[in-house]
């Protein structure tokens, strides 16, 4: 039986690592040009009017699909930046901030079975099954949820940090297993023990980082 | 009740920020510069079409344009193409035998603000052009850098 065994790190091989990662982003960066070019968007007069309704409707889909649980929605922002660079990140932003606290008030509000029997109609079969799964839980088990795997100890410090908690997850990459952000937000909403404002002002915070490099380091793509 | 006002704090919080952040990030282009003096509307041009090319510097796009002047007014028959600006007010004045204007079209269905400055020595023109797009969201601007010569009123199309 073979055993695989996990060696440490040598200081060469995070170098290495390192060198690999950036090359990889730089990499990614030169072919959302290649992309960007290849679409050759520019906006004129004549075609300004159909770029401003196809924003208009890409932003609704962004927030209506951002919000659902494990229904991808992100690309449409990445999407939506790839073809009008960094002048369309304020808007991705607030569109990113609705559809957080839509998915939130959805699950804060709407009673969970309605929620269940909602995700059934629109088949979105593995959302229904998430929240059926959160409905018998009590509040501090709903929240564990999120930090599925983790130690006890671990689901403590989170309950009592939850807002730190829920914008490391919203962060988290590769959380759309959990849900995504939407399901995420859904089921801190869903929780009842996230406050309203404490939850928009920890968004608000939890999705600035993009906007926020565009706003102060005037980073052009 | 209580929940319905909670969903519309949360909205109104929401919009609110959104509207706020919009307005800080987003950074406002300004329209064309157009240099103090004793602009005046004086109908100088009154009669005159000019057949003008131009070229948009950051783009591969090249204008070919008749802009006329009636009437104390202004048009270019391009833009219409784009939206009805209908006839602009413009104004002239004199610089060691050059005639400026400048005018400022508004676009009545779209906010688009098309502002002009022109140099005419003799029958020749030379102008720059800004066509400025802002939309709540964000501000998009197009500079367009022509020449052309007046040509008779025989020749004007439409």
């Amino acid at each position: 039986m073979a055993i695989a065994s996990s060696k440490p790190l040598t200081l060469p091989g995070v170098i290495l690592r390192v060198f690999v990662l950036v090359g990889l982003i730089a990499l990614a960066t030169w072919g959302v040009h290649l992309i960007r070019d290849a679409l050759d968007l520019q906006i004129r007069p004549d075609n300004e009017q159909q770029v401003h309704k196809a924003i208009m409707v890409g932003a609704v889909a962004y927030v209506g699909l951002l919000a659902m649980p494990f229904v991808p929605g992100a690309e449409i922002g990445i999407a939506l930046l790839a073809a009008f660079g960094a002048a369309i990140a304020p808007l991705i932003y607030v569109c990113t901030v609705a559809a957080m606290m839509l998915a939130f008030t959805i699950g804060r509000f709407l009673p969970i079975s309605s929620l269940e029997r909602l995700f059934r109609v629109l088949r979105l079969v593995r959302a229904a099954d998430l929240v059926a799964k959160v409905a018998p839980l009590s509040k501090e088990d709903r929240l564990a949820m999120l930090l599925e795997g983790q130690s006890k100890c671990a689901v403590s410090i989170a309950v009592r940090y939850r807002y730190l908690a829920m914008a490391l997850a919203v962060n988290m990459p590769g959380n759309s297993i959990i849900g995504g952000g939407g399901g995420i937000m859904m089921i801190a909403g869903l929780s009842g023990i996230f406050t309203p404002l404490a939850a928009f002002l920890t968004v608000v915070i939890a999705v600035s980082p993009v906007p926020l490099a565009v706003l102060f380091l005037g980073l052009r793509f | 009740m209580t929940q319905l006002l909670q969903i519309a704090a949360i909205a109104a919080a929401t919009f609110g920020t959104g509207a706020a952040a919009l307005s800080v990030m987003n950074e406002d282009i300004p329209d064309l510069f157009i240099p103090e003096g004793d602009w005046a509307d004086t109908s100088a041009l009154d009669g005159k079409t000019f057949r003008i090319y131009g070229e948009v510097p950051s783009r591969s796009a090249v204008l070919e344009d008749e802009i006329i002047f009636r009437d104390g007014t202004f048009q270019s028959t391009d833009c219409e193409n784009y939206c009805v600006f209908g006839w602009s007010d413009y104004q002239t004045k004199t610089v060691d035998g050059v005639i400026h204007f400048t005018t400022t079209a508004i676009c009545p269905d779209a906010p688009h603000t098309v502002v002009w400055h022109g140099r005419i020595t003799g029958d020749d023109v030379v102008i720059d052009t800004t066509w400025t797009t802002r939309r709540w969201y964000w501000t998009n601007q197009i500079k367009v850098h022509a020449t052309g010569s007046v040509i008779p009123s025989a020749e004007v199309a439409g």
